[in-house]
């Protein structure tokens, strides 16, 4: 019995490890989408500023802070871009996934395979968690020299802690779109809305107060808000991590919920469409 | 008489229109139609997806303007008027609307025109398309006939949720001249769409330039502020664009106040950038079709 599930370990994590290799592999291959990933969200929040500047004639808003915490817009902004490029990279990498397997031909392969393939999807969230982070490091570094963005060592941990929350919320998400695009097939409708949704309803630019109560109830499902504001409140606004505690208890409620639900909606669309025999349709 | 013969017994003979005469004109003309018609039946069968398109561009001048209202805690800004000489505090949803609808016809250029001949190689029908007697541009014109009219519906459903939510200050009698340039600022950015197209067709990773180039125009472009906040080369630069001298040119009749001084200037400016845009786009893509025509890497990815 316990030489069975060490053996079903060994090979469910050789999954994992062989779906992660693949698509750092698949990274590598194409050094420009890396550099691509790493500048270019920063190119994406530099409008925002200069906007700032132009319409407030400095650096500081004290109308803004009346919302925000903070007269510095510029913080905000670039804090908001940084988290926000988790949620395209989950809904584009992972959501998108298994569409991507569809068009190279291999996806029934995949789900052909003797395999839970909960674990290929492991695989391929945990090789996007490693590139959306080198990307949010790089750019982080970039902000720190260019943008004057401070960060003191005391919040690193509840920091990371705080994304690593996000990254699994996300990923719940982005595991429903794969479900979806199983059944489907308009993946990047799917992902495009969803992308929306956070754009708008998240406070990436503004904070959340500023948004009608109807508005305020949709963000409020998101794992983005909650991680907005833990980040900004510990490294914007300096309080202490016991502050955030409502946010990361929220954030790891949603974790669990989209997870459990990702998973199951999965499990469920794969049985359909494997039954249904569309699994290669376009 | 030989099967092949006997085939070609039924069928009359065509000559097609060539070189410059009217009958050609008259073909190429057709075949910039079908190429928009085609691409509308295309979009128009995922009716959802038309729908998320057309409403995307408003979804993404939100934040803009729900940002700049809270920055400055109302719709006025003293720091704007200073920076841009107008007679009173400007507004700042007007000003951003503006901006923001100019932007949309960028991507069109970008990414409709950019890369309808990219599209044709994923439909898998870039060599069919390639062989006939058609001029490629023509293909990549139908394209951007297609995108401009999408472009005009989205930018139609932006002005009346703007206009109904907030309220627009803008001159009806400004419409005609801002359109003029508005038509002027449009040809640049055909050339730039069809210089894209090639580019699209030389590197096989396309949508990175394209994104890269939209990021960078958007930045140099005063869509959401003027170009004084810019540091001097990227000022210079953004002279390089129709969009920094056409929105200043549309915004000077469209908005109350707006210093109108130099509109000849941006008149002339943008005549200029045109022939310069569309020779060099032209100019490219038929360089770029010549060479990958001639490696054979014209159905590769």
């Amino acid at each position: 019995m316990k030489l069975a599930i060490s053996k079903d370990l060994t090979a469910n994590s050789y999954i994992i490890w062989s779906e992660l290799v693949k698509n750092m592999k698949f990274l590598m291959a194409y050094p420009v989408v890396f550099v691509f990933w790493t500048i270019f969200p920063i190119f994406w929040f530099i409008p925002f500023l200069l906007q700032g500047q132009a319409f407030v004639g400095g650096l500081q808003s004290p109308e803004f802070a009346k919302l925000a915490g903070t007269p510095n817009f510029v913080a905000f902004v670039i804090l908001g871009g940084i988290l926000n490029s988790y949620v395209l990279t989950s809904l584009y990498g992972v959501g998108e996934s298994m569409r991507r397997e569809a068009y190279r031909g291999t996806l029934d392969y995949l789900l052909s395979s003797p395999c839970n393939k909960a674990f290929i999807l492991i695989g391929k969230a945990m090789s996007q968690s490693i590139s959306s982070t080198l990307y949010t490091i790089t750019q982080l570094a970039v902000c720190i020299l260019f943008f004057g963005i401070e960060i003191t060592l005391g919040v690193i941990m509840p920091v990371l802690l705080i994304i690593i929350l996000l990254i699994l919320g996300l990923y719940g998400i982005a595991l429903m779109l794969a479900a979806l695009s199983l059944r489907y097939k308009q993946a990047h409708d799917l992902a495009h809305t969803l992308e929306n949704i956070f754009y708008v309803f998240s406070p990436v630019r503004y904070p959340v107060q500023s948004l009608p109560s109807w508005a305020q109830m949709v963000s409020a499902i998101l794992p983005l808000t909650y991680a907005l504001i833990a980040v900004r409140s510990l490294m914007l606004l300096k309080y202490n991590v016991t502050a955030v505690y409502y946010e990361i208890l929220v954030l790891f409620i949603i974790d669990v919920v989209a997870i459990f639900l990702g998973f199951y909606l999965f499990n469920w669309m794969e049985e359909r469409t494997k039954k249904s025999g569309t699994i290669s349709h376009y | 008489m030989t099967k092949t013969g006997e085939r070609m017994q039924g069928f009359k003979r065509v000559s097609c229109p060539a070189g410059v005469s009217w009958a050609n004109l008259k073909a190429e003309l057709r075949a910039i139609w079908e190429s928009n018609v085609k691409v509308w039946k295309i979009e128009l069968a995922y009716p959802i997806s038309f729908l998320r398109e057309c409403v995307q561009p408003l979804v993404m001048l939100l934040p803009f303007l729900l940002y700049g209202l809270i920055l400055i805690g109302g719709r006025y800004s003293e720091a704007l008027q200073g920076l841009l000489g107008t007679v009173n505090p400007v507004d700042v949803v007007t000003y951003i609307f503006t901006g923001y609808m100019v932007m949309g016809f960028i991507g069109t250029a970008i990414w409709a025109m950019g890369f309808s001949i990219r599209r044709e190689q994923w439909f898998g029908t870039l060599e069919a398309i390639y062989v006939t007697p058609t001029s490629r541009l023509s293909l990549v014109l139908g394209m951007a006939l297609h995108s401009t009219l999408h472009q005009s519906i989205s930018v139609g459903i932006e002005f009346l949720v703007i206009y109904a939510v907030f309220g627009l200050a803008l001159k009806i009698q400004g419409i005609l001249p801002a359109l003029a340039i508005f038509a002027l600022m449009m040809l640049a950015l055909y050339g730039f769409g069809i210089l894209i197209s090639a580019l699209a067709l030389f590197l096989k990773e396309g949508w990175i330039v394209a994104e890269g180039l939209y990021s960078i125009l958007m930045i140099l472009s005063p869509v959401a502020y003027p170009l004084a906040v810019l540091p001097n080369v990227a000022r210079q630069a953004s002279g390089v664009f129709p969009t920094g001298s056409a929105l200043i040119g549309m915004r000077s009749f469209l908005m109350e106040g707006y210093p109108s001084q130099g509109v000849g200037t941006i008149f002339l400016h943008l005549l200029a950038l045109d022939a310069a845009w569309i020779l060099f786009g032209i100019l490219v893509f038929y360089l770029v079709d010549v060479y990958i025509r001639s490696r054979g890497s014209l159905g590769k990815y």
